[in-house]
């Protein structure tokens, strides 16, 4: 594969679009999704100072689109498009406060499940899903979140 | 006789568990019926990677399995924290099975027991390796009904009466195992339902818990739950503040984006090419064939109204063509993006 795309003479685009592995095509929708997002922003508004806030729910926004295949994308676009001032649901500040509920009962268990609890806060729509659903999604998740970072980085690297 | 009891009883697991049929045919000797009516209630049949504490090996694999001297004797029952091994199937074994104590050595079993407070976390490590091991084998075996697992968890949970199956015989499992996981709680572990369902969960949560390990990196050498979970919610959390940090840069850039947008699909689509694509794929193109001009009504006409250096024509006459997604433009594509790369 890496031989085709480097010898560039070879025309090898197949004419299967099957071939593309699912990051690919993730990177490829968010930054298809976002890129236009974040222009069309840029343009509306025209002032030199885009909000922040306004910048991540775009971002988060273009996640969630790009992986419609996923529970918490639902989830993610339902927070988004419900609150319109765009709050960012993923804030990583909100999960220090975390109240140990069953420090007293089987404590290893009890912290298992103390953990547990706060993986699903950071999932969005994790606190809906039992556990078992919480943790696929969970790989899912983070696996989109290594994209959008990446993606992310070469839109900012590219633009500085 | 104790085999026919033994037999019936695991006729429900041998579903798929052939061989382990025989060896408890041959494990009569060794011991009484009575002894594994419990034992036959119990759990996961994993054969093959789990040698010694499986239920169906009960006197002849106990007895070569000392003799071979691995380390899962040493895993009583009470250190497992999850998958609930058969650890307590040699306790068990250790009090009914009074021949099959004579045969163990004895005195081993008994270090092995006291063993407990000294190396908690090393046996529970074994423990964890093993019983992940058997869940695996577990879980193959359970592929069948894996389906209908909920339901049969709930049902579990929901058929109290069944409780009666636990200390008799095994055989009352049989009717409604057919759609039930066919767990058995092992020697020593409470039967009842409810523990059976808890065990199921339990131990899809680890092996749920093991794909996330190979998904976090730097995770491989984690054992344990608790901290595997750590060093999860620290992932998740990292890269949610690298998404906003990163967004927060776009926010400042994002003025200057405009030009760049075109550059930024293009460098991306490069650099993924070069990384992993063997092909351009004409899926984005086609996608983005259909989002960039349609994407935007908005931002359509904006690409058009962009201030156009010389590149930009180029690039927008490039991407014209590429969106276009016709094999002949799509090959003639690439030479042009090899050229595109210098200039940019």
């Amino acid at each position: 594969m890496e031989r085709q795309t480097i010898n560039k003479n070879k025309r090898v685009f197949s004419a299967e679009p099957t071939k593309l592995s699912p990051s690919e095509v993730f990177t490829r929708k968010y930054t298809s999704h976002l890129v236009p997002a974040l222009k069309k922003l840029n343009m509306d508004k025209n002032s030199p100072q885009i909000n922040q806030l306004t910048v991540k729910h775009e971002v988060d926004m273009a996640l969630a689109l790009s992986a419609q295949e996923f529970a918490w994308s639902r989830f993610l676009l339902e927070k988004l498009s419900s609150s319109n001032n765009p709050t960012t649901t993923i804030s990583s500040s909100s999960n220090g406060t975390r109240i140990p509920e069953r420090s007293c009962k089987e404590d290893e268990d009890g912290e298992i499940e103390e953990k547990l609890r706060e993986l699903q806060k950071l999932l969005p729509g994790g606190e809906e899903m039992n556990v078992e659903e919480m943790l696929i999604e969970i790989g899912n998740y983070i696996k989109c979140l290594e994209l959008q970072t990446s993606a992310l980085k070469s839109i900012v690297q590219d633009t500085t | 006789m104790g085999g026919e009891s033994n037999n019936e009883g695991e006729m429900g697991l041998n579903h798929g568990h052939d061989p382990s049929m025989p060896l408890y045919a041959k494990a009569d000797p060794y011991f009484s019926s009575s002894d594994w009516d419990p034992v036959v209630n119990g759990g996961g049949f994993s054969s093959s990677p789990y040698p010694s504490v499986v239920m169906d090996n009960p006197g002849m694999s106990c007895f070569t399995h000392y003799q071979s001297g691995s380390g899962y004797p040493d895993m009583p029952a009470s250190l497992l924290p999850f998958g609930d091994c058969g650890g307590g199937q040699f306790l068990g074994s250790e009090k009914n099975g009074e021949s099959v104590g004579r045969l163990m050595r004895a005195g081993e079993s008994h270090d092995q027991v006291s063993d407990d407070g000294v190396s908690p976390t090393r046996k529970r490590r074994q423990a964890e390796a093993e019983s992940q091991r058997n869940k695996k084998a577990v879980e193959e075996f359970q592929e069948d009904p894996q389906r209908g697992s909920d339901q049969s968890q709930k049902r579990q949970k929901d058929g109290q009466s069944k409780e009666t199956m636990n200390k008799e015989s095994s055989q009352s499992e049989e009717a409604p195992k057919e759609n039930y996981i066919h767990m058995r709680a092992r020697r020593g572990q409470a039967t009842n339902s409810h523990s059976l369902a808890e065990r199921v969960r339990r131990e899809k949560i680890s092996e749920r818990m093991r794909l996330l390990q190979e998904l976090v990196p730097g995770c491989n050498k984690i054992t344990g739950k608790a901290v595997m979970l750590d060093e999860i919610i620290n992932y998740v959390q990292s890269l949610q503040q690298q998404v906003e940090f990163l967004s927060m840069k776009l926010a400042t850039v994002n003025p200057e984006i405009n030009i760049d947008m075109d550059r930024i699909i293009a460098k991306d689509l490069l650099q993924s090419r070069d990384r992993n694509t063997p092909t351009l794929g004409l899926n984005p193109f086609s996608g983005f064939q259909g989002t960039i001009p349609n994407i935007s009504t908005t931002t359509n006409p904006q690409y058009n109204s962009l201030p156009q250096t010389a590149l930009e024509s180029e690039l927008q006459s490039l991407y014209q063509m590429g969106f276009v997604s016709n094999p002949s433009t799509m090959s003639s594509f690439s030479p042009n993006n090899g050229r595109l790369k210098p200039e940019l």
